[in-house]
């Protein structure tokens, strides 16, 4: 009784609203102007709140004007032709906006993955609580598995999607393997959510999880992640230290044992592209090779980067087509219709080599060379106007699209078993 | 003839962007490539490659309409220092930014304080409105330093405004000193370049590299 008694007095006494207020803009031009912006302030009736004060000739005036003296105050202007601009339509609008803004983004912790904002970017906890809400809510069908630790010790974790079967033909996804990547762990995020969903509703991915498990990574770099956070939001690589060399991390996706140190890596430990002293020496990198070798059947790998808007397949190493190449652009060609098909975003695709440039040492070029043939890289939004600091209201869109574009690799991999 | 999808034509293209940025840009106008249309290079003897481009670009801030415009860029042959040549021909009218000019500049003169602000946008992809113009004025500069930078084997875009200072004049122009970050794709370094932009809403931008 107490706790409500206290919520309906500050309810109560909570009686200031800017309905209806609004916010005009007055840039005098002369004296004359000035005066009779300035005779305003005077006019103690009409509760005028001057959020920039007259201070001369050329200089803007902004009044919050409450919504029962806009009448007078516009005649008041009008009739001595002194112009104004309306800032502000409505200012409790504006508050109200704000507010809900304010809530959406506050960083008290959600209840539930429904609740959970996916329209944000998040941090590493935030994200790792998030796996374990997702696993809780659906222990039949999710479960979380730690496939190694980085090089700060941070633990690597692959969520399982799988409706049974023992060492099913599975597909595996990973996000964030570049930590500036920002919208592929956040879609990584709503990728792992929109499975679960799939399959409650019994649409979309559920008919492939009838046959197929789904193994997704969405912090595959999460040192780097948290450096993103903490010191340098264009932090790409890991963050280890090899001897030698004042500088830290290896680029991950120069760090396979497909062309390693061949052309398209840097062999300084002091750039972006560094491959490292040989190739899976980076745990983040080792951790996925032993998965995949000790699972033996993933029938298609896809590691999702940012930006360019592209879908790729191998090889980034040599200029020597990749054997399955028809087959793959057919796929790429299908997948990136799809995803233009929701928003109209325009992807390019092609091989590694010829699309973007030559890379040595990457990811998909060695799963490939596994045999794991349904390989491909995407990069997803934008073409450069935000580049790696894409807008948060951009990440649900994303999502969307590339998982559209992800569901007919799938599919594909699903109806062309080998 | 070359595949648009391939990155050759693509370089050439961020190319001929900076360059339009450079040329056309200002706080009221941002131009974006919608997209490659055609590309073509010409190797020239003792000169170097030229590439000839059909662009559609759009202004950010006006998003329902899109320009034609066909680039020629020669990238001379040998010499790292030398920018490549770029000439344009922007097909059709580019929306008015005399108003938008006049207000930034307006806005700008009556500030008390020198202006300042830092992180556009910010690690969300936030630019708060007011900062806009800023923003797209760090394209024009950004343009000039991508058009005098480049070669075949990179492709820089902005990665972000790391600083930017207001210093006020006692001429009629507006001067702003940006710490830009640039993005090269190949290498995928991020690194700052300091340049300075004088800009007048009739003069237009003049860039200088600090």
């Amino acid at each position: 009784l107490p706790v409500l008694l206290a919520a309906l007095v500050a309810v109560a006494t909570c009686t200031e609203t800017f309905v209806g207020h609004q916010v005009l803009r007055v840039v005098p031009q002369s004296d004359e102007e000035l005066q009779k912006v300035q005779e305003l302030q005077d006019l103690e009736h009409l509760q005028l709140d001057f959020w920039l004060a007259p201070r001369g000739l050329g200089l803007p005036v902004d009044i919050r004007v409450p919504f029962p003296s806009l009448q007078a105050v516009k005649v008041h202007l009008e009739a001595s032709g002194v112009s104004y601009s309306t800032m502000i339509e409505d200012v409790q609008a504006l508050l109200d906006e704000e507010q809900m803004e304010m809530l959406r983004s506050s960083r008290r912790l959600p209840l539930d993955t429904n609740t959970f904002n996916y329209e944000a970017y998040h941090t590493i906890d935030e994200i790792y609580s998030f796996m374990d809400m997702l696993v809780a809510e659906n222990p039949n069908l999710v479960s979380k598995l730690e496939i190694g630790r980085s090089t700060e010790d941070r633990p690597l974790y692959v969520l399982k999607f799988s409706t049974g079967g023992t060492n099913r033909p599975a597909i595996w996804i990973d996000t964030g393997i570049h930590s500036r990547e920002w919208v592929t762990q956040a879609s990584g995020v709503w990728f792992a959510k929109k499975i679960v969903e799939d399959h409650a509703n019994n649409e979309g991915v559920a008919s492939i999880l009838e046959t197929m498990d789904i193994f997704l990574e969405i912090v595959t770099n999460p040192d780097g992640f948290a450096f993103t956070h903490t010191k340098n939001r264009m932090w790409r690589k890991t963050r280890s230290k090899h001897s030698g060399s004042i500088c830290v991390g290896v680029d991950p996706n120069r760090n396979w044992d497909a062309g390693f140190g061949d052309a398209g890596a840097s062999s300084n430990p002091c750039t972006e592209t560094y491959h490292g002293p040989y190739p899976n020496s980076e745990p983040e990198v080792k951790s996925i090779v032993d998965f995949v070798k000790s699972h033996g059947n993933i029938k298609a790998f896809v590691s999702i980067h940012s930006y360019s808007q592209l879908l790729l397949y191998p090889y980034g190493y040599t200029e020597t087509p990749a054997p399955d190449q028809q087959e793959l652009d057919e796929v790429s060609a299908k997948a990136v219709a799809a995803l233009s098909s929701l928003y109209g975003t325009k992807f390019k695709y092609g091989s590694i080599i010829t699309t973007i440039y030559r890379a040595s040492g990457s990811t998909v070029d060695w799963t490939y060379n596994q045999g794991i043939k349904y390989s491909f890289t995407f990069e997803l939004r934008d073409t450069g106007r935000y580049g790696f600091l894409l807008p948060a209201k951009q990440i649900v869109p994303t999502a969307e699209e590339t998982w559209l574009a992800l569901k007919v690799i799938m599919e594909h991999a699903r109806d062309n078993s080998y | 003839e070359l595949p648009p999808s391939h990155f050759p034509a693509s370089r050439a293209a961020a190319v001929a962007l900076g360059y339009l940025r450079y040329l056309r840009g200002g706080p009221g106008r941002g131009l974006e490539l919608r997209e490659l249309r055609r590309a073509r290079r010409q190797d020239i003897d003792d000169v170097g490659h030229k590439y000839y481009l059909e662009l559609e670009l759009e202004d950010v801030l006006d998003k329902g309409r899109t320009v034609s415009c066909t680039a020629e860029v020669l990238y001379p042959l040998g010499s790292k220092t030398s920018a490549p040549d770029v000439q344009v021909t922007v097909q059709g009218e580019l929306r008015s930014t005399e108003e938008a000019d006049q207000e930034f500049y307006n806005r700008i003169r009556s500030l008390e304080k020198e202006l300042e602000a830092e992180n556009i946008p910010d690690s969300h992809g936030n630019v708060p409105p007011e900062l806009e113009p800023i923003h797209l004025l760090a394209w024009v500069a950004s343009g000039f330093l991508i058009w005098q930078n480049s070669t075949e084997n990179t492709k820089f875009h902005l990665a972000q405004v790391k600083h930017v200072k207001q210093v006020k004049r006692s001429d009629e122009d507006l001067q702003f000193d940006y710490v830009l970050l640039l993005h090269e794709m190949v290498s995928q370094e991020v690194l700052p370049w300091q340049v300075t932009v004088l800009w007048h809403p009739r003069r237009g931008a003049r860039v200088s590299q600090s």
